[in-house]
């Protein structure tokens, strides 16, 4: 994208009133965005960056309709504003 | 060819009612035999004769798609495929909470099934291509383990999400990269875009699945959908054989192509993201 991926906000969001930690996002994931813990959230998304933009196939995976994307248009457009130099707030 | 249901049952989700309800209201209108994916589990010779003699009409109620992973497993032949928490997401509406179906849940029961009798009825594909592109020859190959993967050396674009353009004429042919078909697996169905469709640089023009994923294409390109590959919508192993020539999927008229490109990899750049990719696996 020419844009160093951390300015990029595109990664999962996970919606824990929805989740019922079935890991078929983590099992599917091969950039290892998701990483598994003990606790309450047994699943957080820990390396976002990772996340390839405009990827959503873990979302595909979820059953319970859990995990969220920002906008496309929305990421397209900061992307090309950071591109072209300028400022962003 | 006959047609037969295979559904979700739905037994512990409003999802899964409606697809129960989509299924039976389904069968109605087509003539179609009902395959119950219980019974398909304990006793497949029961439907031996309709897996083999009939394309299937895969009804899911959520993401989790158990039906088709069924049909996946039994390697059937699918023509068309309904996910009922898409549909109703795209109709706006949310569903009910209770298992038992209500008005909102038995009207988007009916809808989703107009829409597929629709498009059963309607031919799927009124374009023939216009563009005309010969096979490459020459490519770049990234090595990892025991596979390679092949990226041609000239005259293709890709996005970072493993799809690639290649321009002509005011056109674009559109697919997926060697890389992305061996990490599919055997591809068993290509959902494509509507011809005449719109469709904005990043994004959807349908998708593809196989038993390891579902893959969203990402348009490299903005532009109008202006045909779809009949011979993969018949065949979607096509993709698996050759995935820059005759497994191609779609073609666009462009409408930003100058834009475009800023946000596009060159075959050397395409090749720096599948090694870093394959070494993340």
């Amino acid at each position: 994208m020419g844009v160093p991926r951390d300015q990029i906000p595109w990664f999962p969001t996970i919606d824990y009133d929805k989740c019922n930690f079935c890991m078929e996002c983590d099992t599917f994931c091969p950039h290892r965005v998701f990483e598994r813990r003990d606790g309450d959230r047994k699943l957080v998304v820990a390396n976002p960056t990772n996340c390839v933009v405009f990827c959503r196939a873990c979302s595909k995976t979820c059953g319970p309709d859990a995990i969220s994307f920002p906008s496309k248009p929305e990421t397209i457009a900061r992307i090309k504003q950071i591109r072209e130099g300028a400022a962003v707030k | 060819m006959k047609r037969a249901i295979l559904s979700c049952n739905g037994l512990d989700k409003a999802e899964g009612s409606v697809a129960r309800e989509v299924a039976i209201r389904a069968a109605d209108a087509t003539g179609s035999e009902i395959i119950c994916p219980v019974l398909l589990n304990r006793a497949m010779a029961r439907y031996k004769k309709a897996l083999t003699d009939s394309s299937l009409i895969v009804v899911d109620g959520c993401s989790t798609r158990c039906a088709t992973k069924l049909a996946t497993r039994l390697e059937a032949k699918v023509a068309r495929k309904v996910l009922v928490s898409d549909a109703a997401k795209a109709s706006g509406q949310a569903l009910e909470s209770t298992l038992s179906l209500g008005p909102k849940g038995l009207a988007l029961a009916q809808s989703i099934v107009d829409d597929l009798v629709r498009n059963l009825n309607a031919p799927m594909l009124a374009v023939e291509p216009v563009a005309d592109f010969e096979t490459p020859t020459e490519y770049l190959v990234v090595t990892h383990d025991k596979f390679e993967f092949r990226i041609p050396v000239v005259d293709y674009v890709f996005n970072e999400n493993d799809v690639w353009a290649r321009a002509l004429d005011g056109v674009a042919r559109v697919g997926i990269s060697d890389y992305m078909q061996q990490k599919l697996t055997d591809i068993s169905y290509f959902d494509p875009p509507k011809v005449d469709a719109a469709v904005e640089q990043f994004g959807e023009l349908g998708s593809l699945e196989s038993a390891k994923a579902v893959f969203e294409i990402i348009a490299p390109v903005a532009g109008i959908v202006t045909a779809v590959n009949p011979a993969v919508v018949d065949n979607p192993g096509l993709i698996n054989e050759d995935p820059y020539g005759a497994g191609w999927l779609v073609e666009m008229k462009l409408t930003e192509w100058p834009q475009d490109q800023e946000l596009l990899l060159d075959p050397a750049a395409y090749a720096e993201i599948v090694k870093r990719k394959a070494a993340e696996e």
